[in-house]
Order: structure tokens, then sequence, then C-alpha cells
């Protein structure tokens, strides 16, 4: 505080005064970084939870919404037609309700249609040039970057605040994005973080599902009966040590509950959910579409064990799967091959279980793509199309190969949504921008908090600052969407 | 002081939708941004912190409920609401000065009918202490026998006031291996330790703390770190993909090595050569950026909160609801490095006012204007570390502090206006370091060979966040992601062959033992292990580092494959440089490395099953594991 400086600036002594008492109170306790709940004079009132776990499908990338869930009129490859004539480049399909038709290729995902709800008007914001993994932290944690502290993602957020559904298993598990060996990995590291929660609420990262048993069983090449062997003969050593004055000590208690709470869950029952091939064969292989379509599987397996968040991706790496920048019609074709059956079977997987009532599943993607448009219309971004052309002339120019904010789709299966219901429309003609019930990602987070039983103003104290889970406590969740 | 705040806040011009249509919310009444202001403007000057005209106080929510003239979610039936729209001038609030306008009207009574929100804590009441900003040295207390160091002179004082018995000596088993750690952030080699053990002259602690301070190349691997996280350098991180970020690790590893003087460190960081030049470049992610966030006032932030302990973040937005720091201020910093003229954005909305540069203390001197940028930066380099800002150096002074004790003089180390447990100590040691001629090396020195840091820890049962604090002695510490990973590789000769860091290292010292003469962590980039353990992303400026261990980050150390590995690479090189030792030789070795003394009879046994009979790489490996797992070894007592 400066207010030592005598009276030398032009503000009046009493607006000093006054503004010195503001800083007051509370004066804070906590080490910087260090967050506490805010206690609000009426308690917060969380609603309702209509989910008790959530996972989330993220189409990391780019997801063109015109060649997926909201196709527009179609016009096949031919040598020779104007670029600007094509809105998508697929066909599109019936699904099983009446008023909603996706693309081809997602056959799968068009039958279980009516467990869920789409969403055509998710409106992400315009930031200048695109750099994916800026939009992709802006998504995982409802903040811009930079900023001034280390926003949580927001599987921390629901892992902080509901806790874990069964304290053996991580509550916040990340599924297939390898965070080393891309590009972009200092951008992705940024946001896949418990932020100012700490380790304690960051994510439990799987790379490689068929891995993922590794991470809960003793280290490579070690026995059961020599890891149990060594944590005795530690426990040993500690009674033994000479220290036992420094027991009561928090910093020493805290690192012994840790210890063990880690070794519970590398004994735990539940390890098993991280374990494929324990499924049935068949099983297994009408998921194996790839990474993505195996760690469905796995998310469905560490649900039913007592996950509180799951994220799984079809993983971010600069140009490939969904990041479309040329020969995106192949590209797609692809990617749809590889998500269509495993969402359509962890749908139904959860619906036979008894799970689905009370597990909400999102896809969701940073933002959609246009054959012409970069960003939104009238946007100054960089075209960072790579294959550029008036015309078609070869496959690689066929496809959505600029990114667009205008509009994109997300899909809310089960957790208390609607099902078989479309909310949002998006123009028939370019811009594909929304025409109805735009819904931000604040709000599309507020909904999806909410469904998890989290008020969209919940905040924590951070630097003396609080930090609410959507921006400024700002979020509403959209009713509508709610069953 | 819970203001929404923010720098987060708001950011229309981001997010203002793309479509024809526009999201309709209906925004609640935010106190913060609504109310505080209007009653902190009209209201406060009668009716808060002890002056409350009518017997009305608004300090607090209870206060005002409690005066009676607020009737929640009735406005037409609250006092207050009639009186600011009486009619009548002599009845009407505030009586000085223009009405409220039919605008603040209106909030006042949605306020009152939307239940009178007020954020959590707030209160108008003023804090009673002002922390200062001079320097001040204060009347060394009379020496008692033993304790004659000024820092002891200052403590003992504080002690016997708080009724705080003079925590026991610390042994120097432990005394050695804090220091060590302190001062190069490794442990001794086990030659070190018993040469140190046996030696019996009465100053050999102070020679040891000299020693390693001389240890110039040690020491600079180790404060790298500390530096690296608070200037929020790296040699990979957000930004360096767009060329939105420039390192300064040659710069900086070169200052510590060779001491430079704060001052002059400081004032080369913020007037920068090519080479120092990133700190104050800030990082850049592509694309548009909130304008709290930009470059300018990246600067204005990180500046204040590193040198001052000052948090500029909500300054940066609107001015200040948890202390007196204004929009102005934050800005007056930022024109500072501005390349044109800055235009004053409030809630990242523009105020059609542009910034004029000038420091926080004007009464510490001026800043032209007018002159360009590198002068601005010039001037500004030298008031930061002006010898009349007692605050420069308090605030330096405290960060090593809470580096050697676990917390700072003042609490936390980025929030320097909070009052210090002791006033006389923390200005002691700032004035010290000016009169030392901003030599850290010596206040470092100082401080180590005080008494009051060579005590036995604090026990300590909870958290102590509370203002009552009384300071009893060191805190345990754990040890950072370096310093573990530095023993590891140290005691298992498993660390990696070259640095990420582009600095060109310095030899060793001749009398650094060969166990000690290996590349660190703080030089390579951080694998998910050091992630683990805490060494941060450095996107944000980072002070301190998390005090206890997760259970995501135990799970990491029990069955981790980074770890696994390096504990095997250990395990085989200690195998096969004991191949003819005795295994009580080979434990005794690896628990004087590890912790600094010999295993009792009772631990040998455990170790000798671990290693098994005869010893085998995995038990050696899990011999090697367990002793790391103890606290003893994760944590400086």
């Amino acid at each position: 505080m400066h207010a030592n400086v005598g009276d030398v600036s032009a503000r009046s002594y009493s607006r000093r005064d006054f503004l010195r008492a503001m800083s007051a109170a509370a004066a804070a306790t906590l080490p910087l970084g260090q967050p506490r709940v805010l206690r609000a004079d009426e308690p917060l009132q969380h609603p309702r939870p209509t989910a008790d776990t959530c996972i989330l499908l993220w189409m990391a990338g780019g997801m063109a919404s015109p060649e997926t869930f909201d196709p527009k009129r179609y016009t096949p490859f031919e040598i020779g037609v104007p670029s600007e004539r094509i809105l998508c480049t697929f066909p599109s399909i019936d699904t099983v309700v009446d008023n909603i038709k996706i693309s081809q290729g997602l056959e799968n995902v068009a039958r279980v249609l009516d467990r869920g709800t789409l969403i055509r008007s998710h409106v992400v914001p315009d930031l200048g040039n695109i750099l994916h993994s800026r939009h992709q932290y802006h998504w995982h944690t409802g903040y811009v970057p930079p900023q001034t502290v280390a926003c949580p993602h927001l599987g921390s957020w629901i892992a902080k605040v509901r806790g874990p559904n069964n304290p053996a298993i991580p509550p916040f598990i990340n599924i297939g994005q390898r965070l080393e060996g891309v590009g972009e990995s200092e951008e992705l590291k940024a946001f896949t973080t418990g932020g100012f929660f700490g380790s304690e609420f960051g994510p439990f990262n799987l790379p490689f599902p068929t891995d993922a048993v590794a991470s809960v069983r003793p280290p490579r090449g070690m026995t059961r009966e020599r890891f149990e062997t060594r944590q005795e003969r530690f426990r040993e050593l500690l009674r033994r040590s000479p220290f036992g004055e420094l027991a009561s000590d928090f910093h020493h208690e805290s690192m012994l509950r840790a210890f063990e709470n880690a070794h519970r869950l590398l004994s735990s029952r539940e390890r098993a959910a991280f374990d494929l091939a324990l499924e049935p064969r068949p099983v297994f292989d009408r998921y194996n579409t790839g990474r993505f379509g195996l760690g469905c599987l796995l998310a469905r397996r560490l649900a039913e064990a007592g996950a509180r968040f799951i994220e799984v991706t079809t993983e971010y790496v600069p140009f490939l799967h969904w990041d479309t920048h040329e020969n995106g019609h192949t590209t797609v074709a692809r990617m749809k091959q590889e998500i269509d059956r495993p969402i359509a079977q962890l749908i139904l997987d959860l619906e036979q279980r008894g799970q689905l009532e009370r597990t909400l599943v999102v896809l969701a993607t940073e933002f959609s793509r246009d054959m012409m448009i970069e960003g939104v219309p009238g946007s100054n971004a960089r075209d960072q199309s790579r294959a550029r052309s008036d015309t078609m002339q070869q496959m690689i120019h066929y496809g959505l190969h600029r990114h667009f904010t205008g509009s994109g789709a997300v899909l809310l299966f089960g957790g208390g949504m609607k099902r078989g219901f479309l909310y949002g429309e998006t123009a028939p003609e370019r811009p594909l921008v929304v025409t109805r019930n735009p819904i931000s990602i604040m709000n599309l987070h507020a909904t999806i908090l909410a469904a998890m039983g989290i008020a969209p103003r919940t905040a924590f104290e951070v630097e003396r600052r609080p930090f609410y889970v959507t921006e400024d406590g700002r979020g509403q969740a959209v009713r509508e969407l709610f069953a | 002081m819970l203001s929404r705040t923010v720098f987060l806040l708001c950011l229309p011009a981001l997010h203002g939708f793309a479509t024809p249509v526009q999201a309709q919310a209906s925004k609640p009444i935010d106190f913060a941004h609504d109310i505080a202001p209007m009653l902190k403007a009209r209201c406060a000057e009668c009716h808060t912190n002890g002056k409350y005209k009518g017997s009305v106080s608004f300090d607090t929510r209870e206060a005002l409920l409690k005066s009676k003239v607020v009737t929640i979610g009735k406005s037409k039936d609250s006092e207050v609401y009639q009186r600011i729209t009486n009619p009548d001038k002599d009845k009407r609030m505030p009586p000085k000065g223009e009405p409220l306008s039919a605008k603040e009207i209106a909030l006042f009574k949605r306020w009152i009918d939307e239940g009178l929100p007020w954020d959590a804590g707030f209160t108008f009441k003023v804090t009673a202490y002002v922390a200062p900003l001079k320097p001040r040295q204060p009347a060394l207390p009379p020496p008692r026998p033993g304790l004659e160091h000024p820092i002891d002179r200052i403590v003992d004082a504080y002690f016997q006031k708080h009724k705080v018995a003079l925590p026991a000596p610390l042994d120097d088993t432990a005394f050695l291996r804090r220091v060590y750690l302190d001062v190069i952030g490794l442990l001794p080699a086990p030659r070190e330790s018993e040469s140190f053990f046996k030696e019996e002259t009465p100053d050999k602690r102070a020679r040891l703390v000299g020693k390693l301070l001389g240890e110039r190349r040690a020491f600079a691997d180790h404060w790298l770190s500390f530096w690296n996280d608070m200037l929020r350098n790296d040699y990979a991180g957000t930004g360096y993909i767009d060329g939105g970020r420039k390192q300064i690790s040659a710069w900086l590893y070169g200052s510590i090595h060779d001491n430079k003087p704060y001052d002059q460190f400081v004032r080369e960081l913020i007037s920068p050569s090519a080479e120092s030049e990133g700190f104050i470049k800030g990082i850049q992610w592509r694309g548009n950026v909130n304008a709290s966030q930009v470059i300018e006032l990246q600067f204005s932030q990180n500046v204040s909160q590193v040198f001052f302990g000052i948090n500029l973040k909500c300054a940066s937005c609107h001015d200040s609801f948890i202390d007196n720091w204004k929009l102005d201020d934050a800005y007056a910093l930022a024109a500072i490095i501005a390349d044109r003229p800055l235009e004053i954005h409030r809630c990242d909305k523009a105020m059609g006012k542009t910034a004029t540069a000038r420091f926080l203390w004007p009464e510490l001197g001026s800043i032209d204007a007018q002159q360009p940028k590198a002068k601005r930066l010039e001037q500004f380099a030298r008031l930061v570390s002006q010898p009349d800002n007692g605050r420069f150096t308090r605030t330096i002074a405290n960060r090593l502090w809470q580096r050697f004790f676990g917390r700072g003089i003042v609490h936390p180390v980025d929030m320097m206006a909070n009052k210090p447990w002791s006033e006389d100590l923390i200005d002691y040691l700032g004035v010290y370091l000016a009169e030392q001629k901003y030599d850290l090396a010596k206040l470092m020195e100082h401080i180590l060979t005080s008494r009051a840091y060579q005590s036995k820890p604090a026990i300590l049962e909870k958290e102590m966040p509370g203002e009552d604090y009384v300071f009893r002695g060191p805190e345990l510490r754990r040890l950072s992601a370096e310093q573990f990973i530095d023993a590891l590789w140290m005691i298992g000769h498993a660390g990696p062959p070259k640095a990420a860091a582009p600095i060109k290292l310095p030899e060793f010292e001749g009398s650094v033992p060969p166990e000690r003469r290996f590349l660190r962590s703080s030089l390579v980039n951080a694998d998910a292990l050091m992630r683990s353990l805490g060494r941060p992303n450095r996107e944000q400026v980072v002070t301190t580092r998390p005090d206890q261990l997760t259970t995501l980050q135990a799970l990491d150390l029990a069955n981790g494959q980074i770890l696994d590995d390096t504990l095997a690479r250990g395990a085989a090189y200690l195998l096969k440089t004991h191949d003819r030792s005795s295994d009580l030789l080979l434990i005794e070795e690896v628990y004087l490395s590890a912790l600094c003394r010999r295993p009792s009879a009772e631990e040998l046994a455990t170790a000798q099953a671990l290693l098994g009979s005869p010893r085998t790489a995995s038990g050696m490996a899990d011999l090697l594991w367990a002793v790391f797992m103890l606290p003893e070894f994760q944590l400086l007592r």
C-alpha cells in the first residue's frame, strides 16, 4: 500500500482514506496461489445434480459441423466447381429423430440421437489469428490466455467441487492426448492442469488407452509381490526412523497420507478398470477403431468404477485428424469412421448398464470449419488453408480448410438432458452463422456444471481475488436443454 | 475485499457473438462493480470506518442490516432508498453534491430488491497497518550471551515479547543438510559430511556457509530455478512457438553466478540489453488479447509483483478492491514501456484517456514521459532501485527469509503491504542489504549464520494462516522438484548428459568433490516427474512452490516410469562402484548420502532385507526407493 506517501497526489484525502479501507478486512493470510473457497453471506446454492459423472468427447483440431452434425447443401467433387459454392462435402442422412439429419458416415450415432440433444448454435469468440491450443485453452478452462493466474481445467473444477465418486479412482482422467513430442505441446500443457488447485486436482493422463493399466500397476518389470514387500519395508524404515517428534507436523503427515492414498489406488480392486485386456474380445473389437475408440471403452470402464470427469480426445496434433488444412473430405471421412461406432456404443453401453441417466456425455470441439471464411465474416485473421484454389482441381482442394468460429455443433447425451432434441439453428447459406439460440462457451459450461450440480457462480479465492468457474460468475445454464 | 475482479472479467470485444443474434443474459447485480464504487464515492465518507452518522454503518453487510435502514428485497420500504430518492434537499442523501443519478438509483433499488448481495468478507473498515516505504534502521536490542548476532538480538526480543521459548539449536547433521540444500540445492557428499562432523572449531558452521556461497557454479545451478520461476524464464514453454517470448537464460545464469549486485541485476532486467530483455517482453500468444493482458500490462503486473510484492492484477482492469492501487497506477507503469500512446481500458473498454508514464510512488521521483522508451526505462530502473525505496530491499530480503525458513516475515511474500511479524527484522534486513551494496550472497550469509536459522524446526500441526501468526522457528520444508531429482542423480550417478538451457556453463571450483560435478535438473526441460513434483509451467510468475505432496504426485513416486528408470540406473551404478564393499558399507553410504547420517542397527536390518542376500539390482533399487520416500529425506528439517 502506498498510503504512507503523504498527500502528494491530486486525490482528496477522504478518497484515499476510503480506498485504503477497501483493502481491510479479511486480509489475506494464505500464500498467493493457494485457493480458498469463497463463503458468501448466504451459502452458495448448488443446483441439484442431474449427473454424477461427465465424459467429454473432445474432437481436437476443429471439427467442421457442416461435415458432421449440421449438414448443408451437398456439392459433390467435380473438377472446376467453384470453391465458394461448396458448403459441405458429404450428403446428409436421416437419423432416428424425425427432424434431424446429420452427415453421411455417422450412421451409428444417427441411431442413438434419440438419447441426446444436438446443439447447432455453439459460438466461440474469434481471437484473431487462430492458434488451436489457445482456443482449446479457452474451451477447457473458460478463460482466454494469457491469464494472470493458472486456470484450472473444467475437469479440475468438477473434481475439486464434487470430489471423487470413488476415492480409489482419480476424479479427473484425461485419455488420449500426448503432452510430449507433439506440436504446441507447451500450449497443451498450459491448460491440461489443475491450475491453482494444484496437482491433487490435475488430470491423470492416459495418452494410450491400452497402456492405461501400466499407470496403476507396479513399475514395469516389478512383480506385485516385490512391490508389496517394498512398501512393507518402507513402512518399517519409517517406524524405525529416529524423527518421531516431527511426525505430528502437517507437512510430514500430509506426505504420508499421500503415499498411503497412492498405495491404496495401486492395490485396489478398482484398478482393474484401467485394464482393457479384461474386456471381452467382441466388445473390445466393437470399440477398436483406433486410440479414440479404445479411449471410449476405457472411459466407460472408468466411469463405472467411479471416475468423476473423463475426457477422451481424438488427440490434437497440428495438421492431423480434425485439423484439416488440406484434403479435408478424405480426412474427415476417416475421422468419422474413427468416432462413429465407439461413440454410439458408449451411449448404448451406458444405457444398458443403467448409467446413462446419471452420466453426461458431451461431444465438443474448439471451433468449426468453412471452405471460404477464416474466423468470422470480416475477420482479418491470416488464411491458413494449405490448399487454396478458386475451383476444385484435385481432391486435395475438397474440404473445409479454414477455421470458422461463427457456429459449431455440440452433442449432449444422458445426464438429465432432453432426448431427441435439437437446439439452435444456422443459416442455410454462407456465412453459416447462428440464426437462433446462440450458446457461448460460458453458458455451455454453466449448463454442464449445472448438470453436475455446480453453481456457475462457484468461486475460489486466489491471490485475494475471487476466481469463478464461469467467467466473472456470469455463466447461465440453458434450462431448455434439461429434460 | 472479494471483489469480482478483474482482468478476467468482461471481455466484450472477444466475446461479441459473431452472429446476427445476440445472447440475452440479464445480468444480476454485481456488488463489486455495480455497488461498491458507488458506496465508496457517495456514502463512505460519513457512514464507514468509525464515522457512522445517524448510527448508520455501511462497513459490512451485517452492519448495514443492523442499522435498520434496509429491508431486504423491499426497496420501497427501505429508509435508505427513501432517502436517496427524497425530493426534499434537506432530507435527501447524500447531503453533499449532486443527488444520485437515475442510473445509480436504479442500481441501488435493484441491489436491495435482489437481496443486498455483498461479496464475502468485504468491508469498508480501514486496516490498521500501513506498510512504510522508506528504509528504517531499527535500534538493536541488547545482546544476550550466544545471541549476539543482530538477527538474533531482534528475534530474541521478539520471542521474549511473545513469550516464546528459544527453539533448541540444530544438531550438526540437520544443519549440514539444511545449509547445503539451501545454498547450493544439493546434498553434501559423504566425505564432506564426515569431515564436517569431525571438525571441532567453533566457527565451522560459519566457514561452511562461506565455502558454499563461494561455490558459484553450484550456487547458480540452484538459484536459477528460483529466478526462472519468478522471471517466467524457461527453455521451452508457451509463446516460444511464434517468437512471442525470449529467453534470458544466459544473462540470468551469469548474473547469479557472478553475484551481480541486486540493484544492478534489477536495473538490467528493467532497462535491458538484448540478453536480458526477455523478462519485460512478456509472453505473447498468437491472436488478440484482452486489454488487461497486453504486453505493457504484463510488464506492469510482473515488475510490481516480483520486485515489490504488489499485486496489480486487479488494478489492470479497474481500481483494485483489495488494496488502494488504481487502474491509473497500473497503466502509468505500463506506459513506461509502451511504444505508442497507451489508451486506458476499464474492463476491456476504452476510457478515452491516455496513460502517462509514472512510478507507483511519485514521491520517489518522476519519469519524463516525453523521453523515448529506452530513456524512460532507464529512469524507471533508477527509481526502482533508489536508496529511498525501502520496499525494494524488504521484498527481496523477505523472499530469501521465506526460502530459508518456510515462511516470510511478511506473509504471503507477494503481499508486502501486509504486516510483518517483526517490523524491526524486515527493516533491519532491508537496510543491511543496501549497506552491503546489494550483495545477495552477503545477506544470505548473514541470515544463515544466525542462531535463528540454526534452530530446530517448529512443529506445526496445521497451516498457520492467520494474522495471529507467531514466529517460533523455521518450518519443515519440502524439497523442491529440482532438489529431489538432483539428489537422485547425484547418489545414483543417473543424470542426463546434456543441458537444454543455452548457457555456457562455467567450470566447477577446484574444491568440489566428484560426486557433485554433474549436470543439474535446473538446466534441462521439465519432464513429467519434475512437473509432478512441482516445477511450474512458467506461464505466470511463481514465487513459492506448493509445500505439500499430493496423491497424484505420490503415485508418480510409487510407480512412475521415470523414477523407476532413474532408480534402476542408480542401483546399477552403486552396485558397480561398491562391488568390493560389504553390504554394511554400501548401506551406510546410501544413508550418509541421502540423510547425512549412519543407519541405526534396526534400520540396517531392514535395509539389509531390502537389499537382499545376496544383493540384487532390484533390491538395491528398492532400498534407494525406500530411503528416498522417507519424509526425513523429502523434508528439510
